[in-house]
C-alpha cells in the first residue's frame, strides 16, 4: 500500500506545469501508480482551469487576428493519423522483467547496462537528457546501501518490491524526497528484492565506517 | 468557407466556464463527430480570448502568447474526438492542452538537450491509454473506410455530403452555395446516405 505521496504543493505545481522537469517526471510516474494522487491532480487541474478561464477577458484589439486564426485552424487537414506506438514497458535484469509505470516506459530503451555494485546492489543509469542523474537501483534480498546523507536532493520511487531505510518501510509506489537533513540506510529484506527509480542532483555522502571510503568515488555510482 | 459562422459569441465576458460546460461539451462532440465549424467557432470564441490572457501572463509577449493560443486551439480542432465529457469539463481539458503546449514551448526556448516532453508527463492527448486507444483505432478504420466509400459516390452527392457532414453546413447553406434548390440538396443527401448504407452492408 502506498503511504508516501508527493506534497500537495508539488502536486499542484505538477498540475500547473510549473514544477522542475525532474520532479515532474517522478510525480508523473507516481501518479501512474497512485489513484489518490491521480484524483488530486485531476482536482487541481479543475481548480486551475476555473481560475485561469474565469479571469476577465481583455476584448480589444485582436478580433481580426482571432478571425484569421480560426480560419487557419479550420482549414488544416483532418485528423492526424493516430500514431499508436506500443512501447514495451518491461525492464529486464538477469532474466527478471519489471513492468514500469507509463511515464518511465520509454526509458527501457535509454537505460544503460546493469552493473553490480557492493552489497547485493545493481545499478543501471538512465539518460534523461537532463542535468542530474537518474538510475534504476535494484536491491537483492539482503542488499543494502551504506548509511548516507545527501549533498543535494534525492528522489526515490519504488517500482517493485519493498525496502526499508531505518526511517520507514516503503512499498511499491511510495515516493520520497530526501536531502541533507535526512540520513538513511536503504535495505531490502523482501524475498523478491526491490527495484527503485532514483534521481540525485549531487552525489551521496556516506557517513558510517568503512563506507566513508566510498565518498571520493561516490560520483561514479549513486549519482 | 466560413460563411455564416458568427464571430461574436453570445458568451462574451461574463460567463464563467462551469456555467457553459454542458454547452461547450456538446459543441466539442459535434466538432469531433462532424468536423462542425460552427460548433468550433462557439468553442473558439469563448476560449481563445481567455487563453490569450493566460498565455500573456505565462509567455510575457504577444507573439508567443498568440502562438500558444493557436497551437492550443488547433489541438482542440484536430483532437476533439479525444475529449470525453465523462472525465471532466471542456475548460479543464483545454487548460491541460494549453499547459502542455506552454511546457514544450518553454522547453524549446531553453534549447537544452532536455527531451522530457509534455506528453510523457501528462498524457492527455496520447492515444496510448487502453480505452481511448481502442476507440481511436476503431474510428480511424471507420473513417478510412468511409473515405473510400465517399470516393465512390457520384460527384454531385459527394459535394453535398461533405458540405453537410464535414464542414457542418446546413442544407439551406449548401443550397445557396451551389445555387440549387433546397429540395435538390435534400434528395441528394437522402440518396447519398442510402447509397453509403448499402455500400457499408456490402462491405461486411
Ligand atoms: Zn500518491
Amino acid at each position: 500500500m502506498i503511504n508516501f505521496h508527493p506534497q500537495l504543493a508539488h502536486l499542484r505545481a505538477f498540475a500547473e506545469g510549473t514544477c522542475p522537469t525532474n520532479l515532474a517526471l517522478m510525480i508523473s510516474a507516481h501518479v501512474d501508480m497512485c489513484p489518490r494522487c491521480q484524483a488530486l491532480t485531476t482536482q487541481a487541474q479543475e481548480e486551475l482551469s476555473a481560475e485561469v478561464f474565469a479571469a476577465p477577458v481583455d476584448s480589444v484589439v485582436v478580433e481580426q487576428d482571432f478571425k484569421d486564426m480560426m480560419l487557419q485552424i479550420t482549414q488544416t487537414a483532418d485528423f492526424e493519423p493516430a500514431r499508436v506506438q506500443p512501447v514495451s514497458n518491461l525492464l529486464e535484469l538477469d532474466g527478471r522483467h519489471f513492468a514500469l509505470p507509463r511515464a518511465l516506459a520509454r526509458y527501457t530503451r535509454k537505460t544503460g547496462n546493469w552493473s553490480r555494485l557492493v552489497g547485493k546492489l545493481w545499478q543501471a543509469p538512465v539518460d534523461l537528457g537532463q542535468e542530474g542523474q537518474a538510475n534504476f537501483i535494484y536491491m537483492e534480498k539482503g542488499g543494502r546501501v551504506p548509511e548516507h546523507t545527501h549533498k543535494g536532493t534525492e528522489f526515490t520511487l519504488v517500482i517493485d518490491g519493498q525496502f526499508s531505510d531505518g526511517l520507514a518501510d516503503y512499498d511499491c509506489g511510495d515516493f520520497t524526497i530526501m536531502d541533507g537533513s535526512n540520513k538513511h540506510m536503504p535495505f531490502s529484506e523482501a524475498d523478491e528484492g526491490c527495484l527503485v527509480f532514483t534521481m540525485v542532483d549531487k552525489p551521496l555522502h556516506f557517513t558510517s565506517g568503512l563506507a566513508r571510503l566510498l565518498n571520493p568515488f561516490s560520483q561514479l555510482f549513486f549519482k | 468557407m466560413l460563411v455564416g459562422i458568427p464571430l461574436e459569441s453570445k458568451h462574451s465576458n461574463a460567463v464563467v466556464p462551469k456555467d457553459c460546460a454542458d454547452e461547450m461539451s456538446a459543441y466539442l462532440a459535434l466538432v469531433g463527430q462532424a468536423r462542425c465549424k460552427r460548433s468550433f467557432a462557439e468553442v473558439f470564441n469563448y476560449f481563445a480570448p481567455r487563453l490569450r490572457s493566460y498565455a500573456l501572463k505565462q509567455m510575457g509577449n504577444e507573439a508567443l502568447a498568440m502562438e500558444l493560443v493557436q497551437d492550443t486551439m488547433s489541438n482542440v480542432w484536430q483532437k476533439s474526438r479525444l475529449f470525453n465529457a465523462d472525465k471532466g469539463a471542456p475548460s479543464t481539458w483545454i487548460f491541460t492542452i494549453a499547459r502542455n503546449i506552454r511546457f514544450d514551448m518553454l522547453r524549446k526556448q531553453r534549447n537544452r538537450k532536455e527531451d522530457i516532453c509534455a506528453d510523457d508527463l501528462w498524457p492527455i492527448l496520447c492515444e496510448q491509454t487502453a480505452d481511448v486507444n481502442e476507440v481511436a483505432l476503431d474510428d480511424q478504420v471507420i473513417l478510412q473506410e468511409l473515405g473510400q466509400l465517399f470516393d465512390e459516390l457520384p460527384q454531385k452527392q459527394r459535394v453535398v455530403i461533405e458540405a453537410i457532414y464535414i464542414e457542418g453546413k446546413s442544407q439551406q447553406e449548401v443550397a445557396d452555395q451551389l445555387s440549387i434548390p433546397l429540395g435538390t440538396v435534400k434528395s441528394r443527401t437522402r440518396l447519398a446516405l442510402q447509397r453509403l448504407k448499402e455500400m457499408l452492408k456490402d462491405n461486411d
